[in-house]
């Protein structure tokens, strides 16, 4: 009993730490995670700091001998799931063009390429163009049209 | 079962239901986007008349509220939009933590691969509390404050998007001036800007 419980545990482990490394959020999870780990500090060091343009990450990092360390750790994560999804997003066109090419007959990284990357099998899909095609967020969160 | 695991069992089922209530009411990035799409038209307005009108509204019908004579757009009207509200510090551009979702919530909507390419105005209205001319100006800042933050930290594309302050010449609701209802953000899908190559440049879409 013990043991099987030992061994749910690891499983879940194992689940939460494959999921924190193969998808990134999407941004307003991102923006509510930040806020509720961050809320204190942000009140405290970065009021009326503006979020964009680089001045909240800014002032976060120019604080962070001094932050909590629910939001140290929350800013690091959210930042870099930030980063890696805008990325992903920016250059799939690019990463993916051989199977964009070889699989969708299309030349645009535009709707067209997700429905038609969305209807392939992953282990069709060249590994880079996978990945990034996860990161984007755009395989899970689907357009209702 | 005892008595404590039930008391436990009800307020699990009583917390999920508290969960999803509030979830409901929160701004859904799909919800968005399919209010930006759907009517394919563009805007001969452009950013910069907008701004002017509003500027040039102020000088004509000269007051201490535009009622009477606000600005409408037809032709706006009948485009794919969305309003949302997005707190700010009093008087400041500085979008308050509390909206920081929400604007990330706008942001997974531009990012939705339905809207690649459209351009999307961005336009801050105030009520009627302090003067008009300043209005113009803080709605600017306010509406430039989102679209800077769509672009960095949310990485949506900054030439599909301009940022419009109309101040208080378009009162939603011009019976009560100081309704919070006056005080919104308007998303307008202003017609397709631009195809993407595969290397993610832009251009004219064929």
């Amino acid at each position: 009993m013990k043991q099987t419980a030992f061994v749910f545990a690891l499983l879940l482990l194992i689940g939460a730490v494959g999921a924190a490394k193969t998808d990134t959020l999407s941004y307003a999870d991102a923006a509510q995670q930040l806020y509720t780990a961050c809320r204190g500090d942000l009140q405290k060091y970065c009021r009326g700091v503006e979020l964009g343009g680089g001045r909240l990450k800014g002032c976060l990092d120019g604080h962070q001998n001094v932050l909590s360390p629910q939001c140290q750790q929350t800013r690091a994560f959210v930042y870099a799931s930030i980063a890696r999804r805008a990325a992903a997003q920016r250059n799939i066109g690019d990463i993916c063009s051989a199977d964009i090419e070889r699989l969708c007959g299309t030349s645009h990284a535009d709707a067209n390429l997700v429905t038609c990357l969305r209807g392939i099998a992953p282990v069709a899909i060249s590994p880079q163009c996978n990945d990034a095609f996860t990161d984007t967020g755009w395989r899970t969160e689907r357009p209702q049209q | 079962m005892k008595i404590h695991q039930v008391y436990f069992a009800v307020a699990l089922t009583l917390a999920l239901a508290l969960t999803a209530a509030v979830a409901d009411t929160r701004l859904n990035s799909n919800q968005i986007a399919n209010s930006l799409v759907g009517v394919d038209a563009k805007l001969s307005l452009t950013a910069a008349q907008l701004r002017q009108d509003a500027i040039d509204n102020v000088k004509n019908y000269p007051g201490t509220t535009a009622i009477g004579h606000l600005l409408v757009y037809p032709q706006m009207d009948k485009l794919a939009q969305f309003t949302v509200e997005i707190n700010f510090d009093f008087g400041s551009a500085a979008i308050r933590p509390e909206s920081y979702r929400d604007v990330g919530a706008i942001a997974d909507a531009l990012h939705n691969p339905i809207l690649l390419g459209y351009g999307i105005l961005v336009i801050g209205h105030t009520d009627t509390v302090g003067s008009r001319a300043y209005n113009i100006g803080l709605s600017q800042r306010r509406a430039d404050a989102i679209r800077e933050a769509l672009i960095d930290p949310f990485g949506v594309n900054a030439a599909v998007l301009e940022a419009v302050g109309m101040g208080e010449e378009q009162l939603r609701d011009p019976q009560h001036g100081t309704a919070a209802v006056n005080r919104r953000v308007q998303l307008v899908n202003v017609g397709k800007r631009f195809c993407f190559g595969r290397s993610g440049e832009q251009f004219q879409c064929p």
